[in-house]
């Protein structure tokens, strides 16, 4: 404490770190980065954890943007090698000349709290449920309860399943709580006697009971066969000039230790349930 | 300052209404001092309930996440690496990744601050350009982390092209940082003697010599109080390194890689509330290394008023 | 910011009584570097001061460079309002929806006001209060015990307070108002104790810089200790008390990530305190993970709006701190 010199020390030091973050930029790792929708992230997060530590030298950067962005990042800006995606391309983005993975099944179970009678809505009732047209269970065929209605936010991958399977172009009540994520929306119907949301098949726990859509239950069979309307597939994107490196970790993501494990555990079912690695 | 008239204001409470029950003869005037002393008592009553709840949220807050986040904390919730979907396992990555992109943020803010309050403490005259530089620090200071989320992401790293990364974050942070330490900065500066600055002038220093040499070192504990309460501002920041550093789970070697920092670990856990588990682990050891930087800004304090 | 310039040392004030501006400019009594060619030191040593006086003040308008580069930044990427959403469909409209080219941000301007007025009408009384407690009634154990509480609270990140909102309060508000409980209400409740530790302790700077001489002359004319609370203290550091609320008004403004988990986020007009509404903060964060084209730019647009309520804000303590020491 005699002098300033801490203080020269500390730019000096700056310096330092600035030239080895820039010579860091040449060593020999290759990063494969994976970018776009946030309900597949967690899956190529944990295959690119697992595959970095098989291969080492590559890292698999991953980042969940939603589903459109990941598509420019791929397709358009190239910043990243994989996109995902968990709805179809848009007609726009077909002329990308991208190539389209399936590497799980989602269904999109509308769940409600156990004390609710309720068992069984048609889509229209869904609709209109979500619209603000019917605001009472009573209304079909429940208790005479308030509806208490639950959104995820737009950027969210289930939101937009459902808007297109439900929805359609009718407008979401605005007065629904919007929260961003499966969990807190889980939690908030297992506490609200009144309440509505939607959330992937795979979350569904003994917390809330989910609802049969047209009669029909989204059992992992019905939404396999896509037979359960709220059923779709979530995408890998890539260009024709892949890397030998991310091909790789799409072959991995497809192989059986990620589409029995973190598939499952995201709470998608396998989009091949037997075979192994496919081209 | 307060130290001085502590004792001046505990014997005045003590003395001031009492004193006058003593003079007072007149029966009305000794009920309106009854009246008057009810008052008195009934708002310091109001005041000791307000500072009571402010007290009660702080523990109310600090039990809660202790009490939860507890049971999680182990070696193993520390050094090791989250996996799996809903992030099992640990925060190490995450807790590297916080300490390096405030580390690298106090680099680039500290010279800066340091020297920028120097020069409005010691060089500049008053006049517009001081009441424009203190203007623009109060600003800077008071700009909302989301504006300066979004000015890092259309800045750094789409204007300048730099990845998602430390670096990208440490400069959002430093400018978040620059006038925390500014400020702590020119206080210290100020509070130094001017004595000890005649004493210098006196033997024939120049302007620089006397601020590195007699200055500054005087002011040190300060400033360094100063970094350590701006280093716990920039750990606890979600929305600035949300937009600027991604939040790949990396462990960061050089400042262009990505990573994940603690809040922004515990805002995407609680935001999708699947591992509420790891959630309060996060918090708590969130919450630990702050107060840690707050016992250490407290102890550099002490240790300096002894040494005075 | 009050922390630095409305409370003024007394001794230096009484020392300096024609000082202008925020500090007694130490400066004035010091040697300058016009004046240094009269000392015998050598030119190359004059040219080293010179040269580091530019360093200094190349450091010192970083700030300045700084603030001007955000609003810059953030203003140029939200020009596109004019030319793609009109101005005033964007400030005025009501109507906030993606899917349609949407894009009123008036219900994110109410949610913002409705949430900081809540939160400033529960938290800066007991934030002063606190702040009278500390400076006028505690003893010095329960100061010390208080002081460092508070101060902790202010550390306390602001997603710890989101995330105890989410996990305490809002099933809390729930239970007790029905609902979901996310809204304004919860808002409020976890806002202010997150801003209750700002004003209290910019409060208490402010009140710690009232000269004891007057408390004392209070005391002489008999008043209780409430009495000259109430008419004494309090109207002389009243400035510093509505700059520290303004200060923590700032800060309820611009909380992003709590606010988020809390609210609601449903991007209607503010009906009801248990009715989910959205903020400008929020909605940012909501939208910007997969904004595009004119959303993008609404949503700069909308930070830009968050960036001049702040400026303002600074300018009124600013102007206030002035007012109040010419009168």
């Amino acid at each position: 404490m005699r002098s300033v010199r801490p203080a020269v020390a500390l730019l000096l030091a700056l310096m330092l770190t600035g030239a080895l973050g820039l010579s860091g930029c040449t060593k020999g790792s290759t990063d494969i980065v994976v970018s776009g929708s946030t309900t597949v992230e967690p899956i190529a997060e944990v295959a690119g954890e697992d595959y970095a530590k098989a291969h080492p030298g590559v890292s698999v950067l991953v980042s969940g943007l939603g589903s459109s962005a990941g598509i420019e990042a791929v397709g358009v800006t190239r910043t990243a090698d994989i996109g995902t995606s968990s709805r179809d391309l848009k007609d726009n983005e077909k002329k990308l000349g991208l190539e389209v993975i399936p590497i799980a099944h989602d269904g999109i179970a509308v769940v409600v709290n156990p004390a609710n009678p309720v068992r069984n809505l048609t889509l229209a009732q869904l609709r209109d449920i979500y619209a603000g047209k019917i605001t009472n269970w009573k209304e079909v065929g429940g208790d005479d309860v308030p509806i208490t209605l639950v959104n995820r936010d737009e950027s969210s991958g289930t939101r937009d399943a459902f808007t297109k399977f439900v929805m359609g172009d009718t407008a979401f009540n605005l007065d629904a709580v919007v929260l961003p994520g499966t969990g807190q929306v889980r939690e908030v119907i297992r506490r609200t006697k009144g309440a509505v949301g939607y959330i992937s098949e795979g979350f569904v726990n003994g917390q809330v009971r989910a609802l049969a859509v047209d009669g029909i239950t989204p059992s992992p069979a019905n939404i396999a066969s896509e037979k359960y309307p709220l059923s779709r597939k979530l995408y890998f994107l890539v260009r024709k000039d892949l890397s030998p490196e991310a091909q790789g970790y799409v072959d991995y993501v497809l192989s059986d230790a990620i589409q029995e494990g973190a598939v499952r555990e995201a709470g998608y079912l396998p989009v091949n349930p037997k075979g192994g690695p496919r081209k | 300052m307060r130290d001085m008239f502590s004792e001046d204001r505990e014997r005045l409470k003590e003395l001031g209404p009492g004193a006058m029950d003593k003079t007072a003869r007149n029966e009305a005037k000794r009920a309106r001092l009854l009246k008057e002393r009810l008052a008195n008592n009934t708002a310091l009553a109001v005041l000791w309930v307000a500072a009571g709840i402010t007290v009660a949220a702080l523990i109310l807050i600090i039990l809660y996440v202790v009490i939860n986040g507890a049971p999680m904390i182990s070696p193993k919730f520390i050094f090791t690496w989250p996996h799996g979907v809903s992030a099992k396992g640990g925060i190490w990555p995450t807790i590297i990744s916080t300490l390096y992109v405030t580390g690298l943020a106090m680099l680039i803010a500290t010279p800066v601050a340091v020297l920028a309050a120097v020069y409005l403490a010691e060089y500049a005259k008053q006049g517009r350009i001081v009441t424009v530089i203190r203007f623009a620090a109060d600003s800077l200071a008071s700009v909302p982390s989301i504006v300066m989320g979004l000015f890092g992401l259309a800045f750094f790293v789409e204007a300048f092209h730099l990845p998602m990364s430390m670096l990208s974050a440490a400069l959002a942070l430093s400018l978040l940082m620059l006038p925390i330490i500014m400020r702590a900065t020119e206080e210290a500066i100020r509070a130094v003697p001017r004595y000890i600055r005649w004493g210098s002038y006196g033997l024939g220093a120049t302007q620089w010599q006397t601020v590195s040499r007699v200055v500054l070192p005087w002011a040190m504990p300060r400033i360094i109080t100063g970094l350590v309460l701006a280093m716990g501002r920039a750990i606890g920041e979600t929305a600035v390194v949300f937009y600027t550093m991604g939040m790949a789970i990396n462990m960061p070697l050089t400042p262009l890689e990505s990573g994940r920092s603690m809040a922004v670990h515990l805002y995407l856990l609680a935001v999708d509330g699947i591992n509420l588990k790891a959630a309060y682990g996060t918090a708590l050891m969130l919450m630990l290394m702050i107060f840690l930087l707050n016992m250490f800004a407290r102890y550099i304090q002490r240790r300096y008023r002894k040494v005075r | 910011m009050s922390a630095a310039y409305t409370p003024q040392p007394l001794t230096q004030q009484t020392l300096h009584p024609e000082d202008e501006g925020p500090f007694p400019d130490l400066a004035q009594t010091q040697p300058r570097h016009k004046t240094a060619a009269l000392t015998l030191v050598s030119r190359a040593t004059q040219i080293k001061e010179r040269g580091l006086l530019l360093l200094f003040f190349a450091c010192a308008i970083v700030a300045v460079l700084g603030v001007v580069l955000i609003f810059a930044f953030v203003a140029y990427q939200a020009s596109g309002v004019f030319p793609n959403i009109g101005f005033l469909k964007f400030i005025t409209g009501t109507k906030w929806s993606v899917a349609h080219s949407q894009f009123g941000v008036v219900p994110f301007i109410v949610g913002s006001v409705v949430v900081t007025i809540g939160a400033l009408a529960i938290g800066a009384p007991l934030a002063i209060m606190t702040a009278l407690f500390l400076s006028e009634v505690a003893g010095p154990r329960a100061r010390a015990v208080i002081r460092p509480a508070v101060e902790l609270l202010a550390g306390i990140p602001s997603v710890v307070y989101g995330f105890f909102g989410v996990t305490v309060v809002a099933p809390l508000v729930a239970r007790l108002f029905g609902g979901a409980g996310f809204g304004p209400l919860t808002a409020w409740i976890v806002l202010s104790i997150m801003i209750v530790p700002t004003i209290a302790m910019l409060s208490e700077d402010a009140l710690d810089s009232i000269p004891m001489g007057i408390r004392e002359a209070s005391f002489a004319m008999g008043a209780t200790q409430w009495q000259t609370i109430y008419k004494v203290v309090l109207p002389a550091a009243k400035i510093g008390i509505i700059d520290a609320v303004i200060l923590g008004m700032g800060r309820a403004i611009g909380e992003t990530m709590a606010v988020l988990m809390i609210v609601g986020n449903a991007p209607q007009m503010f009906a009801g305190l248990t009715k989910p509404i959205a903020t400008l903060t929020s909605q940012i964060v909501l939208g910007m993970s997969y904004a595009a084209d004119d959303f993008r730019t609404a949503l700069f647009g909308m930070a830009a709006l968050l960036f001049l309520i702040s400026m303002c804000l600074v300018l009124i303590v600013r102007l206030l701190s002035r007012t109040g020491k010419e009168g």
